[in-house]
């Protein structure tokens, strides 16, 4: 058999069959089925019930989507559209007065995500590399890498606050040590475990160095790092949004407990049609990320399936 | 093998105890100790606290009771909010992972729920809990639920199809199988989420004790460290938030080996 590099792809995977293709077909009907069935489910419990402050009736929800993605395509001139988004809530107004839109929050906190995985990513793959490579490295990193990890990064948020002042340092650095943390556990566990018994049989056949790394340790350690990416962006995601609802004028965190600082929203009741709106973008969002990370699993890893 | 392995450590995390109280001696004195924090400055901040005003702000959080209080209250909801989170995930994982037929159907309802940052939920429990104990325990349990969620399915899914056929066409039976076959396999990955949501449990507290904010709560001793700001108390307070996560790892660690027992292990 050949040995193709980790990188390489297959030639079917680009295309699919027509008999796969009518899977999907019939998959993704199903699938808008059970939405539509889900959207009923939330109707009919909601009108049943009747206490729009705790299930607020699904048109209540569609105009709090409208009022928040709607302000953003508006021209900002517009006096009179105040008559017809008619802010409902408390926060609703709070949040039109800041200026705040859906897309705008979660354009701001995509992109702590993002910079929290670009920096997170390597330094925990690397240090989970290193320590599952190396013995001595192994005994001496191991005892420290626990005591870091088992530090919550959303409690480091004062902390850093202190060091280096309010900046967006101490909304970054927490996403970054979440993720950094993360991905070193199914790193070390791939490296050491996985490829652990592939590793003896490769240096007894005299493989070494970059051979070792790119042709054995990588390939079978990569579904455990793929594993661990997906577990890494959720965590991204919760960590980012919790740092936003601590300390942060913007993104969806600041959204969802109604701009302000906690100490001044703790008391005023929060709107639940906004809540269920930031949630579902934060969810669909979640999902999009979730999916690419998958596509590029499969990819890179098709020889594991 | 093993004694190096316990001399390493030893010796790893005296260096950093070491390095750490050198930093705080040269610190001491050096550092700046009025903090501009954009709207007000804050005086007398020790940003590197020397042993010898831990050791002390120590003895007066245990002797005041502050501490072992606090410890108790966090520790019973992030137990109660672990033990009934992981409970739902590992089920409903399972059927997830089971169900290969409905799950284009299945699909947005657990997308919903498993893409959801559960942290993001505490507003939404505010309003639907009150500001009580239900509403923190509740949303340990849904982040913890989150990721057992995952963890089960991907365990469920990760069973090579040939155990199966090879179950079925020796005459297992659907339970059989299930029991035998999926479960056994899917015990490491189910685990590995245990030992991540017990970590994760930890986080959600910081933020969870901000509802309805009072003292016995280890999330609520962090922040008013934070604001007053104390760092001795701070750092204790993380010191004591990381020690109760490696217990409760210790704990999950102790489980994961209990219920792989039957694996083979290399070196």
């Amino acid at each position: 058999m050949e040995i193709r590099g980790w990188w390489s792809r297959t030639r079917q995977s680009w295309r699919p069959s027509a008999d796969r293709r009518c899977l999907i077909t019939r998959r993704s009907l199903l699938w808008l089925a059970s939405l539509a069935a889900l959207i009923g489910a939330y109707t009919l419990a909601a009108s049943v019930l009747s206490r729009p402050d705790i299930l607020p009736p699904t048109r209540e929800i569609a105009a709090a989507f409208g009022a928040l993605v709607g302000r953003g395509l508006q021209m900002p001139a517009g006096g009179e559209h105040q008559h017809h988004h008619h802010p409902s809530s408390a926060q609703m107004e709070t949040l039109l007065q800041e200026g705040v839109t859906l897309q705008g929050a979660l354009a701001v906190t995509t992109g702590r995500v993002l910079f929290g995985l670009a920096v997170g990513l390597p330094l925990g793959i690397l240090l989970g590399l290193l320590m599952g490579w190396s013995r001595p490295a192994d005994d001496y990193l191991h005892p420290i890498y626990i005591l870091l990890r088992s530090v919550p990064p959303l409690a480091l948020i004062t902390y850093i606050m202190l060091w280096l002042g309010h900046s967006e340092a101490h909304r970054l650095i927490p996403i970054v040590y979440a993720v950094a943390v993360t991905m070193v556990i199914p790193t070390y566990h791939g490296v050491r475990d996985v490829a652990g018994k592939y590793l003896v049989a490769a240096r007894a056949l005299g493989a070494k160095g970059r051979l070792l790394l790119l042709r054995v340790i990588l390939p079978a350690a990569g579904p455990a790092i793929l594993g661990g990416l997906r577990y890494s962006l959720a965590i991204a995601w919760m960590t980012a949004v919790g740092a936003e609802m601590l300390m942060a004028e913007n993104g969806m965190g600041n959204l969802l407990i109604g701009g302000g600082m906690w100490s001044s929203r703790l008391q005023t009741r929060s709107d639940p049609a906004v809540i269920i709106v930031g949630i579902l973008a934060l969810a669909v969002a979640g999902w999009a990320m979730d999916a690419a990370a998958r596509i590029l699993g499969s990819r890179l890893t098709h020889w594991a399936r | 093998m093993r004694w190096v392995r316990v001399r390493r450590a030893v010796v790893a995390l005296v260096a950093v105890a070491g390095l750490y109280g050198l930093a705080a001696q040269i610190g001491h004195g050096r550092l700046p100790d009025r903090i501009w924090l954009g709207t007000h400055y804050v005086e007398n901040v020790q940003l590197l606290p020397t042993w010898r005003s831990l050791a002390e702000e120590g003895t007066f959080l245990l002797e005041s009771d502050i501490l072992v209080s606090s410890v108790a209250v966090s520790t019973r909801r992030v137990a109660i909010g672990l033990i009934l989170g992981s409970i739902a995930g590992i089920l409903l994982g399972l059927l997830t992972g089971l169900a290969t037929r409905l799950e284009s159907l299945a699909d947005p309802w657990v997308t919903f729920f498993r893409f959801t940052p559960a942290l993001a939920l505490l507003p939404l429990y505010v309003v639907w809990f009150g500001y009580g104990e239900s509403s923190k325990v509740l949303l340990i349990a849904t982040n913890v639920a989150v990721i057992t969620l995952l963890g089960a399915h991907q365990g469920v899914r990760g069973v090579p199809r040939v155990y199966l056929d090879a179950a079925a066409s020796l005459g297992a039976g659907p339970w059989l199988r299930f029991r035998r076959v999926v479960l056994p396999v899917a015990f490491p990955s189910i685990f590995a989420s245990i030992r991540v949501a017990a970590g994760l449990a930890w986080v959600t507290i910081v933020v969870a004790e901000l509802i309805d904010a009072r003292m016995p709560s280890l999330g609520y001793l962090l922040t008013l460290a934070g604001a007053y700001p104390r760092v001795p108390t701070m750092l204790l307070a993380l010191a004591t938030v990381g020690a109760l996560v490696l217990l409760f790892d210790l704990l999950a660690l102790l489980l994961h080996s209990w219920g792989t027992r039957w694996m083979e292990r290399a070196g």
